[in-house]
Formats: structure tokens, sequence, C-alpha cells
């Protein structure tokens, strides 16, 4: 009876939608708060720093698992850091390169700094990962690593953002709305380049890279909320 | 990476930074020995941190170590490093330059303060569990996480090689499992950053040994379990003891039954006493046991039951006499002379539940203890042959020269079924004996001649006490009659062996009468054929018809035996297995433990 079904089949529908779009709302309805209000996860400072420690800890072995993986296979020689013909294309990002400096720096350019990497490493590592996947050298083991590192960017890069965030609620860094708001204004013009490097050369860059962001992170949360694991 | 063997030229040994802040680079001048003098090379380094940099020499020299040291404003992190070697005359040594960045060369100093505790020790006692600490290379900035350091353990038996390596993490401390108690071991450390590949060097090793120590716990539970178990026998005591509940005295600790007949005294039946036993069960004379025993034989039923049945198991051999035996045992008047066993003559013997076999018990006999037992004689069981059986009496009071005539029958109320032993009667010979058991009845007849001899000899003399003594043979000889079957039976049962010195005859056996007193003159008439039942050989009876019971009177030479131990008389010299002494005190129907010794041969 096609009359009777009609209406049912509608409250059906609506019925459907409610569950899931309550769901949707309900994901989507948990931002960070300072305070215990009611709604929100209230996670702590060094928490979150230390989900993204994790994180780019993680990050950066994966990156050097994978950079091992290539030079087995590609580079056979003694000394790795000869062959790197070009600088990575992050060269021009400036980044302390001592504890020292990194310490003297302050906090903000270094969550800026951090921000600014994972933001350049976004693309490069989507297109690395699209290479290996095509290229019949490689099996499927590096190509899922490639997948994972570039997601792993991602959601790294995400993360960051939300302790900015939270700094910024806290008061811990001021609300410098040019570092947060486009961070693709932080590119370097000549963002391209990194189109002609080669496989190998990106991925001595980028363990270099994640090896950075580790360090700063783990130097601002030192820095920061010391309590905790420093 | 093979080396070629070439002659090596000067070259970088190697370049470590301990802490991530400096570094060091050592030189060697190779096979060109013209250059080992200090000064002779000099280390050039390029820091490719800006597209125009340039080679700079060593910051740092120690030419005693050819080592070139970077400090912290010469060290930078991330930025590629090559380093050259130059002679006095600027020329370069090395064919391609040896670059690295500063984080891909830290060898982190080992941890320090390496200290372990015991955790636990296994409830078996021989493996415990260690925990291991340690602090970080003061060196290493972890406070700053600047370096983040995951640590190796490693830990092996002293004075071996062979290193067990634990997993790495980032703690400063870690468990080690399953070490074994009473060896010693060696724990050192090393450790490296994460996701890095170069280790630094490992600590100073640190020993650990755990002996035996003896637990006080094990003996906890023991003690616990000592009171509680002492305690509660003294409960049970107190208990037992001071309640003196007959109810409870039943249930902790049940009296052991003891041996009973029916209607006497147990305390008789204790050991030592058997010679009121005997007393009581021969009736005190007549009476005591007459009371006893036609209630005994009235109840039972199965003796009534008892019929003459022609057709037995031996009708083959007995056929032949089938029909004289049957003639004769229907022919009152006839000198039967029937073998019989006079079991039991005290009608003692009924079938009792707690001992083993009926016990034919002649008070008369005490001394001897060795009833024969008399079984009963079924009718209609063939007559075997003559000399089946004889019952040789010995009976020293015997005076008359007649053996006695013994015919048991089963049936009446009066019977003296030999409850005891029982014999079944195969066959029933012309001369009127009675053959118990047609298995029996070479050995009879062996017997028999040298039982009737000495029978005769017995009868005449039965104050051999040595005879007596070597074999207690003492038997009844029942006669019983049936009810009114017509047999007559003699009742000569008598004692075979007794002492000289009791009184024998009257209280020796039980005769029951029976009511036709035709008593043959086959008392008489026996005398010559006397179909006996060897007194010597009292197991002859119990060969045959024995089903059950038995009575061990003796053990031959060969080891067996003997319930009817062969006839001897000659004196101890031929006999010198036939020790009867030991048959002394043997009571009728029992062997008890003390006489058990005396049945070796």
């Amino acid at each position: 009876m096609p009359g009777s079904i009609r209406p049912v089949s509608v409250v059906w529908v609506v019925l459907v939608c409610l569950l899931f779009c309550s769901r949707l709302l309900s994901v989507g309805a948990a931002p960070i708060c300072t305070n215990a209000q009611a709604g929100c996860h209230a996670l702590s400072l060094a928490n979150l720093f230390d989900r993204v420690i994790q994180h780019s800890a993680r990050m950066h072995g994966i990156s050097n698992d994978l950079h091992s993986e290539f030079e087995q296979y590609f580079l056979p020689s003694k000394n790795q850091i000869g062959r790197v013909s070009r600088n990575c294309h992050t060269s021009t990002i400036f980044t302390p390169n001592g504890k020292e400096n990194a310490q003297r720096m302050a906090r903000q350019e270094l969550t800026e700094v951090i921000l600014k990497l994972l933001v350049a490493w976004r693309d490069p590592l989507w297109h690395f990962h699209q290479s290996i996947a095509h290229h019949h050298d490689f099996n499927n083991f590096s190509a899922n690593k490639a997948l994972e590192m570039s997601d792993m960017v991602h959601e790294l890069r995400k993360g960051v953002e939300k302790v900015a965030e939270k700094m910024q609620m806290m008061g811990i860094i001021s609300n410098s709305v040019s570092s947060l708001a486009s961070p693709e204004a932080l590119l370097p013009s000549d963002s391209a380049e990194w189109r002609l490097m080669k496989d190998y050369d990106l991925l001595y860059c980028f363990r270099r890279d994640s090896n950075k962001v580790q360090n700063y992170l783990k130097i601002l949360k030192c820095r920061i909320v010391p309590e905790h694991g420093c | 990476n093979l080396i070629p063997p070439t002659p090596v030229g000067p070259h970088f040994t190697e370049c470590i930074s301990r802490e991530q802040e400096t570094f060091r680079c050592w030189w060697s001048p190779g096979g060109f020995h013209n250059l080992s003098f200090p000064g002779a090379l000099r280390v050039f380094y390029l820091k490719k941190d800006s597209p125009n940099s340039e080679w700079k020499e060593c910051p740092e020299y120690s030419h005693l170590k050819r080592e070139c040291f970077f400090d912290v404003n010469h060290t930078s992190v991330w930025i590629p490093y090559c380093m050259q070697l130059r002679g006095q005359n600027n020329v370069t040594y090395l064919d391609e330059d040896y670059c690295f960045t500063v984080e891909n060369i830290v060898r982190p100093d080992p941890p320090v303060s390496l200290n372990w505790t015991l955790l636990n020790i296994s409830p078996s006692g021989l493996s415990y569990d260690v925990m291991v600490n340690w602090e970080p290379p003061p060196s290493a900035d972890v406070g700053a996480g600047w370096m983040r350091i995951e640590y190796e353990i490693q830990y092996t038996e002293r004075n071996t090689t062979n290193w067990e390596a634990l997993e790495m993490q980032p703690h400063t401390q870690q468990t080690i499992y399953g070490l074994q108690i009473g060896k010693e071991y060696e724990v050192h450390i090393r450790c490296r950053m994460q996701a890095f590949v170069k280790f630094g060097e490992f600590s100073d090793s640190v020993f650990i040994q755990v002996t035996e120590i003896p637990s006080q716990d094990s003996n906890f539970p023991f003690k616990l379990a000592l009171i509680f178990g002492v305690l509660g026998i003294l409960i049970l005591i107190l208990l037992i003891g001071i309640s003196q509940q007959p109810r409870l005295m039943m249930i902790l600790l049940p009296p052991v039954p003891a041996p009973k007949i029916k209607g006497i005294d147990p305390e008789l039946l204790k050991k030592g006493k058997l010679d009121e036993l005997n007393f009581i069960l021969s009736g005190g004379g007549m009476g005591g046991l007459s009371t006893y025993a036609p209630d005994f034989y009235q109840d039972e039923p199965w003796v009534e039951f008892i019929e003459v049945d022609a057709e037995d198991a031996d009708a083959a051999e007995k056929e032949e006499n089938q029909g004289s035996d049957t003639q004769r045992l229907l022919d009152p008047p006839q000198p039967v002379s029937h073998h019989m066993n006079t079991g039991c003559a005290n009608a003692v013997s009924f079938p009792d539940d707690d001992s083993g076999r009926a016990s034919c018990y002649d008070p008369d006999l005490h001394d001897q203890d060795t009833l024969m037992l008399m079984a009963t004689l079924l009718p209609g069981q063939p007559e075997d042959g003559e000399d089946s059986f004889d019952v040789v009496e010995r009976a020293p009071v015997i005076e008359r020269s007649e053996r006695p005539l013994v015919q048991t029958q089963t049936g009446g109320p009066q019977t003296w079924l030999n409850t005891d032993f029982y014999a079944q009667v195969s066959n029933v010979m012309p001369s009127g004996g009675v053959v118990l058991s047609p298995g029996q009845q070479l050995r009879f007849q062996e017997s028999t001649s040298a039982a009737e001899d000495e029978a005769q000899k017995k009868g005449k003399g039965s104050e051999d006490s040595e005879e007596k003594t070597q074999k207690e043979l003492q038997f009844q000889l029942l006669v019983v009659d049936p009810e009114g079957s017509g047999y007559t039976t003699e009742s000569n049962a008598r004692q075979i062996s007794t002492p000289p010195n009791t009184p024998m005859p009257g209280s020796g056996y039980q005769t029951i009468h029976p009511q036709p007193v035709e008593t043959k003159p086959a008392a008489t008439a026996e005398n010559n054929q006397s179909p006996y039942i060897l007194p010597d050989s009292p197991q002859s009876q119990f060969f045959a018809p024995v089903a059950d019971y038995t009575v061990v009177q003796e053990v031959d030479s060969q080891h067996s035996l003997l319930l009817n131990p062969p006839p001897r008389q000659s004196p101890p010299p031929c006999l010198p297995h036939h020790p009867t002494k030991a048959l002394a005190a043997m009571p009728v129907g029992y062997v008890t433990p003390d006489l058990l010794g005396n049945l070796s041969p």
C-alpha cells in the first residue's frame, strides 16, 4: 500500500535525521574551555601538551624509519649528509638552532615557528605519498607510512593550534591574530621549491624538521607547564 | 662497506656530541706518519647555515688528543657541518667532506646512580624480581626537554658475557624479572636519543645478588596449623573424657565387634578362656548344652531340608555303592559303619555371622582343642568304599574295643548338626563307613589302614599322652538320629584324644540317643571294619565334606596344610614333622593367631 508507506517512511527519515543530527551536534559541542563549564571538555594545558608531544614523537619516528629505508635502498653511503644537494624548502623559516636560542625565544614566536613548520610540510608530504604510491619500487608498507606521515602532520598542526588557543585563553601568549589566523600566509613565497626536491632529500628534510618540532614543543612545555615529566 | 686495504690517509675518526650542545671531532693521520706531529693537520669546518658560508678553522684544538672541540657558541643543531683536514699547505686530504648534523651524532653520556631494590621473591623461593633505577646523565638536559632519552638495561650472570637486553624505554626505572636466588648478576645501562641510532657508552656495572633467606612466612602457617591441631585434639579429649556420653563415645570410639556366640557371654570368648567356654559349650555337662542345641537346630530351617540326594555329583563313583549306601543309611539295625565326622559335639556350631565358621567347640577337649568336626552326613551320598573313612576313636576312655559307630544324620531336631564343619557324604561303604568326600577317597584309603592300626592302638592306649600330645585329634563322633528315619546311630561320640586326666566320655561328647534305641550291634560290629574317621587325620573328614570350613591341623613337610594329618603312631623320629604339640591348644574350628605359629612343620 504505497499510500500508507509514504507517511511511514517520512517518519522514519525524520527519526533517523534526529538521531544523526543530535550525534553530530554533540560531537561538535565540545570546545576546549578554560573553566569546567557544563558541556565541554576541560583539558588541562599540560595534558594537551603531552598529547601533541607524543604525536610529534611518533611523527618523527615514522619519518626516521622512512628515511632509513630510503637510505638503505637508494643511497648506501657512509656519509649521509654529503648528498644533500640543496637546502630544504623550510630553510627560510627562522628556527632556533640551539638550546639557548630556543629557550630565549619568546613563547609566541616559538609557537609560531612550530606552526610554520607544520604548515610548510602539509603539501609536500601529500605529494610525496602520491609519488610513492604510484612508484613500483616501493612496497605498500612505505606508502602507508608516507600516508600516515602526511596525516600526522595535519593532525599535529591542528593540535598545536589548539594548544595555542588554550595558551591564548590562559594569557600565556598574546592574542596575535596574524600568527594563527591564516597560517598559509606564513609560507614562503617560493613554496614551490619543494617540488624540485628529490624524494630522498625531502625525507631527509622532513626528518630534520620533525625533530625540530618535537624539540620545540618539548621546550615550550617545560617552560610553560614544567611540573609533569620534564 | 669494506675499507680497502690501501694505506689510509688522514681522516676523521669520529665526531660526537654528548648533549646536543657541543661536539668534538677526532682525527688521525692514518698512515702518514710524517703528519703525526702536532699542528701538521688542521681542521676546517663549513657550517651550511647560509648560502655563502665559508670554511673556518677549528675553534679549539687539543693536539694531544687530536681533538677539535666545538663549544656552545659554535654548535648549531639541525645545520649541516662539513669537516676537512688540511695540511700545512692547504692540501686537502679527504676525498669527500665529512658532513653531519649535530642531532645525528649525539651519543649521550651513560646514566648515573644505578642501583636496585628487591621487589619480591617468588613463592617457591627460587627467583625474585628487582627494580632497577637510575638518574639520567647530568650532561643531558632532560629537564628542559632538550633531549629525550631512552634507556636500555642489560644484565648477565657474573663472569659471563651472555648479556640480556631489556626493552628500551624512556623512564628512569625498570623491573628485571626472574632472577635466580643465589646467583650474582651484573647490570649496566646505556642510553640514546629517541628515534636516533647511536648509543652512548655503558655505565659502570652494579651487581645484584640475593641469597636465600629463611622466610618467616613459611613458618607462620605451620605454627598456626600446629596450634589449631593441638587445640582440636584437646577439645576432642575433653569432649570424650568429660562428657562421657555414651552416644558420643559410640560415635568417636566405636566398639570393636567382639566374637559372639549366641547365648554365651562374650567375656568367655576372650583370649585365654577356653576352658570355661569349652565347659559351657559342652553344656556344662549335658544340661547346659542341650539348652542350646535344640534351640539352634530346631530353628535352622536348612537342617530340615537336607535330604537324601541320590544324584550326587560324584554319582559316577558312587553309583555302584549308591544303593547300598542308601540302604545302609536307611537301615538302622545294620552295623553300618558310617563314616562320620562328628563335628561339634556340642551344638555350638551354628551358623553365626560373626565367626568365620561355625565353631565346634567341645569343652571336654579343651586341652587338646582339636575337635574334629563332623560333617553332616548327607544322606544319599553314595557309599564310596570300605575304607573311605575311618573313624578312629581315640578316646582313652573307650573301654570297649568296639569302635564307635558314628552316624550322624541330619535332619532331626536333635540332630547334632555339625554346623561347624560340613561334611558331604559322598559314599557309604559297604561296611557302613561313610565316605565323606569323594575326592578324598584315595587319601583316606591310604591312611585308612594306618589309621585303623593307630586307632586300634589308640583305642587301647588312650593314655598315650605322647600320642595325644602329638596329635590332638579330637573329634567327636556324633550320632544323630534323624527323624525317626530308622537310623540308629551309635552314640559313641567320643573324644578321641583327651588327656588322661580328663574325664572322658560323658563330658566328651554328646550323644544323642536316637529314639529307636536300636543301637545296633553296629557298635560292635564295626570293630572289624570300623569305618573310622581317622582321628589322626581329622583332616580327612575335612577334605571331603567341608565345603567351606575346615581346620588346619598340621602343616607337613611340604608346607601343605594338613587338615587331617595322616595318622602316625610312630614316635617322633618318624614324625619329625608332626609337631602335634603345636596343636595342643587349638580350639575346634579356630586357629587363633598364637596357635598359628604352631602350625609350622
